[in-house]
């Protein structure tokens, strides 16, 4: 009997290089979201969050391209995941999360009042 | 001479008088995210250090998970580690 694997939300954050042209950003990207299809993962949402500046310097880039992907997908892939992130070059920084529930909308309510 | 001229600091600021209150309780808040940066800023210095919740009024629950939130946007480039400013 095939043992039931269990999947997880999570929620990976990934910062591509913003020198790259729209074309291998895309590629870039399509990697990516290939990688974690390929392993029995699913995409539920990519959230395009543009060219942002960095709060500091990182591998002597300024700038970086955020995207922001939710997905389900087994847990003992992420240990592979992370092994093609870090062989890739175009991905400057990225973080992989559980998340409770997709995001429609990166959008946060500001607190009421502070003090 | 001229230290007797210099106004005497306030013996009690009007933090201690007054005890703050969480704005994060009060408002219900259950998860801070790491992707909020306009909350988060309002919790760091200039320089980017995290402010003591002595001076914020902010509780203990939500002064960790504030914590591990800025934490987590620093390490993801949205926040300083240490303003250059």
């Amino acid at each position: 009997m095939a043992k039931q694997v269990r999947k997880q939300l999570y929620e990976g954050m990934y910062i591509l290089s913003a020198t790259l042209s729209d074309d291998a950003r895309q590629k870039a990207l399509d990697k990516i979201t290939s990688g974690i299809t390929d392993r029995g993962g699913e995409i539920h949402k990519i959230h395009d969050q543009g060219r942002k500046k960095m709060a500091y310097e990182i591998d002597g880039k300024r700038e970086g391209h955020y995207f922001l992907i939710y997905f389900t997908s087994p847990a003992n892939v992420l240990n592979d995941l992370w092994r093609d992130y870090h062989l890739n070059e175009d991905l400057i920084r990225f973080v992989t999360m559980t998340a409770d529930q997709v995001m429609e909308k990166v959008e946060f309510k500001p607190l009421p009042q502070l003090g | 001479m001229q230290t007797q001229n210099r106004p005497s600091p306030p013996l009690e600021s009007g933090l201690s008088k007054k005890r703050r209150s969480c704005p994060f309780t009060s408002a219900g808040v259950r998860y801070i995210d790491y992707k909020d940066i306009n909350t988060l800023n309002q919790f760091i210095t200039e320089r980017g250090k995290i402010i003591p919740r002595r001076i914020t009024g902010v509780s203990f629950f939500h002064q960790k998970l504030l914590a591990r939130a800025i934490k987590q946007a620093r390490y993801m480039a949205l926040l300083p580690f240490v303003s250059e400013e």
